[in-house]
């Protein structure tokens, strides 16, 4: 092969890569952009919610998913497993815990609740980690398929350039991009959607208007868990997992949320696509290990250049 | 029950404890002397940790059994976990936590990642407190301290003993020698040692080009461009450093994905930890080497089933044998001291000479002045029908050595 194909083989091959981890990326971001959005609560616990997606993904599969569907699509339904036993964690949660500190609860608190609840789901992912530690144990686990580190053969074009798709990321970027779909059409054309619109723009307007804040509230809490749950239930076929797995996501998350634009849902997947593209196609240019801190040199440069990120409106800025 | 009751019965338990006691000490029942185990028992490496631990008490209930510190009344050994955590800040705090809350220790082991140890050091150092490790760093023995002894042989040392040996397997299987390599690494510090000896001379001692090399920060999301790499050197072997499991898994799987075959020669644990079967297909690992500093071998065959059978532990890793190696030094350097003083269990490991060590393969239990175990060598393990088996030195193995098949 040339230079040139050579090149050419890298950068296809990095831009594979970054558009399939771009969309798992995208679709946890929506997760949290989901919650952020409509109740403006800062959580860190997401990445925890994440974690737990991992291994409520992993049991499904372990218990069921292996026996009903095989080792190739099993792990795919037991992430889709995940989503409903997440979406009821979260609305317990949110019941539980977060509604005391958000909503109409926090009228009367210093900067309208937020230290309250950035204290509160500081305190849910730790006691999240360390619970998972207790049940789990530290062991590291992945739901193995062989999909994993199998591929899709394209090519060989010219002196032998080819392209590999790996199955489990291109199965898993498939289900990201019809869930979001499908999120973004609840969000715009249903009752729900509305409500959930309404009491995110005034939700003093929404009272007035017969709108169950609260409910909303709870509502999007269980979805921005459910999704972000089953990101981490995809992500879990090709990446090992432990208790403390959710520390090296949450910061993606937020990366992600701020980059499309805080509050827009389609903002956020489109900044988890961009991390995931900057990460793989930086090590085109630039050594791996400085794969990471290249994310956040581009997330600078945009905060500089658009501080309202890519879907942002100017009023809000990053 | 009524509280005149519960009065009574807790006044019960008191005296018979304080009689109890009081009998032990009027029996001349020597105190138990305090060694440390400070490793990472929360976070990422719990694991690794964890298994330390089972080392160390396998190790203290055998010194125990065999009589204690005979030179100390027969004063038994008495573990104290510090749980290190899973950062290098966490574990400089860890170190600081442990000499201020156990002021009897004499000595301690650890820590795990030779960054936890490098940080631990600095402190107890100035505790002059004797620390025990089985991180290969060359910097942990390099900075003049007086209280460090590392038992195994540094990163440096075990790649220049490996790679005579893996090419001269190569060379008698395959009937001829390997011309070019590539290098996978993690940051992490006992890597990038190894990495830069073998940069700095060793290679090309060994007749090996270097076609690629690629650094990166664990733990990775994604290998492509790594293993991309690869694909385009198209090396006769690859060497692979990596400290976590995950990334030993990402990285295998991509080659599988990409087509990638060449024998892989690993270096550290991270390759054979007994998880990794969680997380990879054994067909992958089959045949992959890995340079460690220490294993269960030929000898320790009722050791490894006492493992086996109490932690359910399928196999001995080295931090397993060298942390209960750790507690038979301590014994042996507690009786030439004979003192629970911390600066006579340092002067007595500083001047050491008990022979041929029975824990840690090659060398002798003795120390030079920086604080490396004097002859110190490496086993070399390989996977074979899902298990790493020991195969090198010959004489401690427990399976010949199979060149891997690309």
């Amino acid at each position: 092969m040339t230079d040139t194909q050579i090149l050419v083989e890298s950068v296809l091959q990095a831009l594979v890569a970054g558009l399939f981890i771009g969309a798992i990326y995208g679709l946890m971001c929506v997760g949290l952009a989901s919650i952020f959005g409509v109740m403006r609560v800062i959580n860190f616990a997401q990445g925890d919610f994440m974690m737990l997606g991992m291994y409520v993904t992993y049991f499904a599969f372990v218990a069921f998913g292996a026996q009903a569907f095989g080792t190739a699509v099993g792990p795919f339904a037991a992430a889709i497993v995940a989503m409903p036993v997440m979406y009821g964690f979260g609305w317990a949660v949110h019941r539980l815990l977060i509604s005391r500190v958000t909503g109409t609860r926090s009228a009367g608190m210093e900067a309208e609740g937020h230290y309250a609840q950035l204290i509160l789901t500081l305190g849910v992912a730790l006691v999240l980690q360390n619970g998972a530690m207790i049940l789990f144990g530290a062991e590291m686990v992945s739901v193995r398929t062989p999909l994993s580190s199998a591929a899709w053969f394209v090519g060989p074009f010219g002196d032998g350039m080819a392209l590999f798709v790996n199955q489990a990321r291109t199965i898993a970027a498939a289900i990201s991009l019809v869930v979001i779909v499908s999120l973004w059409l609840v969000i715009r054309r249903t009752n729900l959607g509305k409500s959930l619109r309404a009491a995110a723009d005034n939700p003093e307007a929404s009272i007035y208007m017969g709108i169950d804040v609260d409910r909303a509230h709870r509502v999007a809490f269980g979805l921005g868990t459910a999704i972000t749950a089953l990101a981490g239930g995809l992500l879990a076929a090709n990446y090992p997992f432990h208790p403390f797995v959710g520390l090296d996501y949450v910061i993606i998350m937020y990366a992600g949320v701020v980059l499309g634009g805080i509050g827009s849902v389609p903002g956020a997947f489109w900044g988890g696509m961009t991390i995931g593209l900057v990460q793989q196609l930086s090590a085109l240019v630039l050594p791996t290990q400085l794969q990471n801190a290249t994310i956040f040199v581009f997330f600078l440069l945009i905060v500089i250049l658009r501080p309202q990120g890519f879907f942002g409106r100017n009023v809000e800025r990053t | 029950m009524t509280l005149l009751k519960r009065l009574l019965f807790a006044g019960t338990a008191l005296a018979a404890a304080g009689l109890a006691a009081a009998s032990a000490h009027a029996q001349g029942k020597p105190e138990p002397i305090q060694v440390g185990l400070i490793a990472p028992l929360s976070g990422i490496y719990a694991r690794p940790g964890t298994v330390m631990k089972m080392g160390a008490e396998l190790g203290i209930e055998d010194v125990n059994a065999a009589g204690g510190i005979s030179c100390l009344g027969g004063a038994p050994l008495e573990l104290a976990v510090i749980d290190s955590g899973d950062s290098v800040e966490k574990a400089t705090n860890a170190a600081q936590r442990m000499v201020a809350e156990h002021p009897k220790l004499v000595g301690a082991t650890g820590a795990y990642l030779s960054s936890f140890t490098l940080a631990v050091s600095e402190v107890t150092e100035r505790a002059n407190l004797p620390l025990l490790t089985l991180s290969y760093s060359d910097l942990i023995t390099g900075r003049g301290f007086k209280t460090i002894f590392q038992t195994s042989a540094t990163s440096g040392a075990q790649a220049e003993i490996a790679l005579p040996i893996i090419m001269d397997l190569a060379e008698k299987q395959t009937g001829k020698r390997p011309q070019t390599v590539a290098i996978i690494t993690d940051n992490t510090a006992a890597s990038l040692s190894s990495v830069k000896r073998m940069k700095e001379g060793l290679l090309a001692d060994v007749g090996l080009k270097l076609v690629s090399e690629e650094v990166f920060t664990p733990p990775l999301t994604d290998a492509t461009s790594l293993v991309q790499e690869i694909r385009r050197g198209r090396p006769d072997l690859l060497f692979f450093l990596p400290t976590v499991i995950s990334d030993s898994k990402l990285i295998l799987e991509k080659m599988q994905e990409f087509r990638v075959r060449v024998p892989t020669i690993s270096f550290g644990i991270a390759i054979a930890e007994p998880e990794v079967l969680n997380t990879v297909d054994p067909k992958l690992l089959e045949g992959v080497m890995s340079a460690v500093a220490n294993w269960g071998k030929k000898g320790e065959e009722g050791l490894i089933k006492r493992l086996k059978d109490r932690y359910g532990e399928p196999w001995m890793t080295q931090n397993a044998i060298s942390t209960y190696g750790d507690m038979w030094l301590f014994k042996t350097a507690l009786e030439t001291s004979c003192s629970r003083d911390r600066a006579g269990l340092a002067k007595a490991l500083r001047g050491l000479d008990a022979g041929p060590s029975k824990y840690y393969p090659g060398g002798t239990l003795s120390f030079d002045d920086a604080g490396h175990r004097k002859g110190a060598s490496l086993t070399i393990i390989q996977w074979q029908n899902g298990v790493p088996m020991t195969v090198f030195p010959e004489a401690l193995a427990l399976s010949a050595a199979k060149w891997p098949k690309p």
